[in-house]
């Protein structure tokens, strides 16, 4: 006896977006935590040692927070005017801030009045940060000089006056105590290094350069500013390798992931993108409320820190694992299963005899009524709820199977009012999925030309098919403005192209590498 | 670049007249400043600076109230006769560019330009309470003393290191406070420092005397508010100089935006006090002011203002004013440039008000044009009307109350409401469909080519979103034909997207495919690998076309069936007939046809408006149908008992 085979399911590609690797790492994090800053938040470093406290920069204080915590558990307080870009030293005990004074200052992170006072700028400082070997303070402000001061004994040790506009953003090497590069308003990026008194390399931005990022490595550079995102190679004399422009508004602040796999922008457009930072395609898109200034990420990637010109401080934490499997994997198994499951993936030893056994063949219920030839309730087990709203191809699969069989008129006929619009129903919501049009079409017809007789007498029944006649004709309109346009594009193509080639679905060019320079900039991309 | 502009915040000047609070002048975003009538609720002038784009008034002050000889619009008020001896008339108004204004409410026009005193923005001005002298503070770090017989300054002094943000001079004339961040007591006869108040780190907004009484008696009190602080602080003058610290400070929930006090004359009387904060509330006080009180002070009663929506949107309070020895506060609130006026009687024995009105009701309220003369800039049919935004945005952004800059020539005197001028945009560009364009084209709102433009560069959906759902033919044309040539494969690629999609909304992605594909042919054409980055989109098209032969039939036998029970049963209610009428198919599909041959005629008014009205029909049938598809609506009950069953 030739066994049933049960219904085959087709598998259509799901529509919409993708789902990647990085959108569920990247969604993998808590509700945010939003915290009521005094001021814009200009700027958030976290500590380099182990609790991982970050210090948020706002207005005229600097406020601590530990990776839990919800209140700031140490703040600074004694700026005379706006604080900017507090920094933490490689050990996390010392932090340097500097004001809209132009004085700069250096905290004991467990002290409450500043350790030394760095004077000297005449306008504000925006940059600080502590120099590899953790004695020296680096310095820019907005009088157009960056400076070198001495930790010990807060000497200044050099001044470096070339920039011809502000200064806004500056790192320093990790690898070496001489090296540091400093990005200004006058679009320019420039490496100096302390043992000479000249910039040693010098590279044009373009815009007014914003932020700055150095990989690990530190063969590479990334600066920010207007609405691009270059990445420069620092080994090769500062070549420009990528010019990204994914934002609307000027970017303000990048960050990298942990592992270096991953750059991420955050820009006044309200949005943080994430990088491929192999091929620098936009790989994740988080929206916030409002114009976003600094941007940080801890360690691990355990959580993403952002802070908002309405000064609010957004706090994602990641999700634990077990949280995340709650939410993603099924629910918990019943021990019935546990049992029923017990020695399946047990493996047959080598002198092991094997008695096979006919695997016992469990049916979907609508293939049992199908078995048993009740075609009409196995239609209604298709039509159930749950299967009609969340996987409409299987009730379109028993559809078309019923059809082949020739007994689909049979299960369609014999309905009250009430089963009619179900059915109806169901056809309105699918009838023109290009996916399931040809079976449902046809059924339609069916379905006219068995209920010929009773239209007009029940008006649930008259609504449906209303809706589904207007429904039909916007189908319709519609098809026939697309094939206006596959008219239009036929033309085109025929007056591009004299050649025949075979149209490829796939590729698609999404990231900004701006349309001009793509041809260009790409070869260098694979040869990195 | 980023962070500066944003902590300049924004305020905008807004005042009561003294005395009678008869008044409200308010300098709104356009830079227009408006006087509105408390009493009538009315526009009662509108005076426009000439440079009011360039050089934005920063300030306003009331004059002293003085007589007004003839006044064409002193309304004789019977109630109040003591009051109708004096009226307030002049406002002085302190600019961007370092001018001051003086402008006669009596005259309707300007008075006088007081020049050359400053060279920095002008912060604040006040007048001295009886001689004719004003005084302003700037930018500069000066202070300017201007005689106003003359027009001319009559002294200039640095004040302070930095900028002086806040003056006020005393009740008695003898004294001037001002401040940056230091708070500074002048003898104005002197002109030399007769104390100093340290203890805010911000600049002082705000400088006002709480108590009436000479510096002697050790019962001089003045109080001051500062920038992002929270508090508002009381300062004792002593007479022994101790004066180091402030005695009281009153808690706030925001920057203090506008103050109101009656100032007490006596120790026995109490010094009530009004405060406006930025976010929107207002704080009334009442504290006898004797000696320092270590705690601050929470406000005897906060009042809030909300809507009357189902979920409440806070109503932001412009000012208020207190009414010597009643509790009935007059509030101002709303909207800058159209604010609501408000007697209100307030029950202090509760900490907390929450009033709630109906500003659609009370802001769309229509202006009566007799009461004054409302002056309206001559435009030139030729000039283009200068909208502040940022350069290189043709398009402001829809909506916004600031853009609605625009005057139609033809209403004359006629003040348009928001709704108006709102109702105004919506049209203008149907308008210009019609060929029949009335007076000047309105706003630069024909396009959203800018919007779109970012929202493909970053792909934020929220902007999609909106610009794909215009429906506006000539806007969809104008923004795809604006568009840069860079920006159209990343727009085709989205079209792609939103095309598989139901056909309610993908018939308006073919739209915008069509102006794509019309607009851009040739640089379409000239791609090399235009099949490639096509081909998806041709894929998809095909496919989803293969089911036109049967999916017509299929439209057509039910049509047919429709129509037979339409016709056979007669007894339909009359409602049912008419839906089924509306789908005469013929008539539709040609026309359609038409409307997208011939979209460049000018002169198919008729045709277009009907189909303007078409579409807005389906407008309204959209969301209905997209419900019942999802199960809801009236059938929900059915799906409810099927559940039960199974």
């Amino acid at each position: 006896m030739a066994s049933f085979k049960p219904t085959k399911i087709p598998l259509y590609p799901k529509l919409g977006e993708k789902v990647t690797q990085d959108t569920l790492y990247w969604k993998n994090y808590k509700a945010p935590v939003q915290i009521k800053e005094f001021g814009a938040i200009s700027s958030i470093d976290f500590s380099p040692v182990a609790p991982h406290n970050f210090a948020v920069t706002a207005f005229t204080r600097i406020h601590i927070y530990g990776p839990f915590s919800q209140e700031p558990v140490k703040s600074f307080t004694r700026f005379k005017d706006t604080a900017y870009c507090g920094r933490f030293r490689s050990d996390g005990k010392l932090l340097v801030a500097g004001c809209e004074d132009s004085v700069v200052r250096l905290f004991d992170v467990d002290g409450k009045v500043a350790l030394r006072m760095f004077k000297g700028h005449t306008k504000a400082v925006h940059v600080t940060d502590f120099t590899s070997d953790s004695y020296q303070i680096l310095t820019g402000s907005d009088d157009y000089t960056c400076r070198l001061w001495d930790i010990a004994n807060a000497n200044e040790l050099n001044r470096y006056k070339e920039h011809t506009d502000y200064i806004r953003c500056g790192v320093t090497s990790k690898l070496n105590r001489d090296l540091f590069i400093t990005g200004s308003y006058d679009h320019t990026l420039k490496l100096f290094d302390a043992r000479a008194d000249k910039s040693v390399m010098t590279m044009d931005h373009g815009q007014p350069v914003e932020s700055l990022l150095l990989y690990p490595s530190e063969g590479l550079l990334v600066s920010a500013g207007g609405r691009h995102v270059k990445v420069w190679d620092l080994l090769k004399g500062g070549q420009p390798l990528v010019s990204l422009k994914n934002h609307h508004k000027t970017v303000t602040s990048l960050c990298l992931s942990s592992n270096g796999q991953r750059l991420l922008s955050a820009s006044l457009d309200r949005h943080v993108k994430v990088y491929n930072t192999t091929n620098y395609k936009v790989v994740h898109n988080f929206d916030y409320a409002a114009s976003i200034l600094s941007l940080a990420l801890a360690p691990d990637d355990e959580s993403i820190v952002v802070g908002m010109t309405n000064s609010i401080l957004s706090i994602k934490h990641r999700k634990s694992p077990e949280e995340s499997k709650e939410v993603s994997g099924q629910q918990r198994r019943r021990p019935s299963y546990r049992v029923f499951v017990k020695g399946k993936n047990h493996a047959p030893k080598q002198g092991d005899y094997l008695v096979s056994k006919p695997v016992k063949q469990y049916l979907a219920k609508y293939d049992k009524q199908l078995k048993q030839f009740n075609v009409s309730k196995a239609l209604d087990t298709a039509l159930e709820t749950w299967t009609r709203l969340r996987k409409p191809e299987i009730t379109v699969a028993v559809i078309k199977e019923l059809d082949r069989r020739g007994t689909l008129k049979n299960a369609l006929a014999g309905r009250d009012e009430q089963g009619l619009s179900r059915l109806l129903n169901f056809f309105v919501g699918n009838v023109v999925d290009p996916r399931f049009a040809p079976v449902l079409v046809t059924a339609a017809e069916m379905i006219l030309d068995v209920y010929r007789q009773i239209i007009g007498q029940s008006p649930v029944v008259d609504r449906q098919l209303l809706r589904l006649q207007d429904l039909l004709e916007r189908e319709i309109d519609y098809q026939q403005d697309l094939l206006e346009v596959l008219g239009m594009l036929d033309t085109m193509f025929a007056s591009s192209l004299p050649r025949m080639a075979v149209p490829c679905p796939g590729t698609s060019r999404a990231n900004g590498l701006a349309q001009g320079e793509a041809g260009t900039l790409r070869p260098q991309l694979q040869a990195t | 670049m980023a962070a500066d502009t944003v902590s300049s915040s924004l305020q905008l000047p807004c005042v009561f007249s003294p005395k009678s609070r008869q008044y409200l002048a308010l300098c709104a975003q356009d830079g227009r400043l408006r006087i509105w009538n408390t009493d009538s609720k009315t526009l009662h002038q509108e005076y426009v600076p000439s440079a009011h784009l360039s050089a934005t008034c920063i300030c306003i002050t009331w004059g002293p109230c003085r007589t007004v000889k003839d006044g064409p619009q002193r309304k004789k008020r019977k109630s109040e006769p003591g009051q109708m001896e004096e009226k307030a008339d002049l406002l002085a108004m302190g600019t961007a560019a370092g001018s001051v204004l003086i402008y006669s409410t009596a005259k309707g026009a300007l008075h006088c330009t007081l020049d050359g005193g400053h060279s920095g923005g002008v912060n604040c001005v006040q007048w001295h309470p009886e001689d004719s002298l004003l005084y302003s503070a700037s930018d500069d770090t000066n202070i300017v003393e201007w005689d106003l017989q003359s027009g001319k300054t009559r002294s200039k002094w640095k004040a302070d290191r930095a900028a002086v943000t806040s003056l006020c001079v005393s009740p008695d004339g003898k004294l001037l406070l001002s401040a940056g961040q230091v708070i500074k007591m002048w003898d104005l006869d002197t002109k030399e420092v007769y104390r100093k108040f340290t203890g805010h780190s911000t600049a002082v907004t705000t400088l006002r005397f709480a108590t009436t009484r000479p510096p002697e008696s050790n019962a001089l009190y003045f109080l001051s508010g500062a920038a992002h602080d929270r508090l508002l602080s009381v300062w004792q003058v002593r007479e022994d100089g101790k004066d180091k610290n402030s005695v009281v400070s009153f808690t706030l929930t925001d920057e203090p935006q506008h103050i109101d006090l009656i100032a007490s004359n006596s120790k026995e009387e109490a010094v009530r006090l009004a405060v406006v904060c930025k976010d929107g509330q207002l704080h009334l006080f009442e504290h006898f002011l004797n000696g320092p009180c270590k705690k601050p002070l929470s406000p005897s009663c906060t009042v809030q203002m909300s809507d009357t929506k189902d979920s409440p949107v806070p109503i932001p309070l412009l000012a208020a004013a207190l009414r010597v020895g009643t509790r009935t506060v007059l509030l101002g609130y709303g909207n800058h440039l159209q604010p609501v006026m408000e007697k209100v009687e307030i029950n202090t024995a509760e900490r907390h008000v929450c009033l709630t009105r109906d500003v659609h009701a009370s802001l769309s309220l229509s202006m009566e044009t007799a009461v004054s003369k409302v002056k309206t800039p001559v435009v030139n049919t030729k000039s283009k009307v200068l909208v502040p935004g940022l350069p290189g945005h043709q398009a402001p952004i829809k909506g916004t109350p600031q853009g609605s800059d625009k005057r139609k020539k033809d209403t004359d005197t006629k003040e348009m409401s928001i709704a108006e001028r709102l109702g105004e945009i919506d049209l203008s560009t149907l308008s210009v469909d019609k060929g029949a364009p009335k007076g000047t084209a309105s706003l630069q709102m024909d396009n959203f080519a800018v919007l779109l433009l970012q929202g493909l560069e970053s792909k934020d959906a929220s902007i999609l979103n909106k610009v794909f759902q215009t429906r506006k033919e000539m806007v969809i044309k104008k923004t795809v034909a604006r568009l840069p040539l860079s920006a159209v494969l990343p727009l085709v690629e989205e079209l792609t997207k939103r095309l598989q999609g139901h056909p309610f909304t993908a018939v308006l992605m073919v739209r915008w495919l069509k102006a794509v594909l019309m607009h851009h042919t040739s640089y379409l054409a000239s791609l090399p690998d235009l099949v490639t980055q096509l081909g998806v989109l041709y894929h998809m098209i095909e496919s989803r076309v293969k089911m036109f032969h049967k999916l017509t039939k299929l439209h057509g036998k039910l049509y047919l069936l429709t129509t037979q029970v339409a016709t056979s049963d007669s007894s339909k209610s009359v409602t049912e007939v008419d839906h089924t009428a509306k789908l005469v198919y013929e008539e539709e599909s040609s026309d359609e046809d038409e409307a997208s041959g011939d979209e460049g005629l000018p002169d198919d008014g008729d045709d277009s408006n009907w189909e303007e009205d078409e579409v807005m029909e389906e407008d309204k049938d959209d969301p209905d149908s997209r419900t019942d598809s999802k199960a809801n609506g009236e059938e929900d009950m059915e799906h409810g008992n099927e559940s039960e069953e199974e």
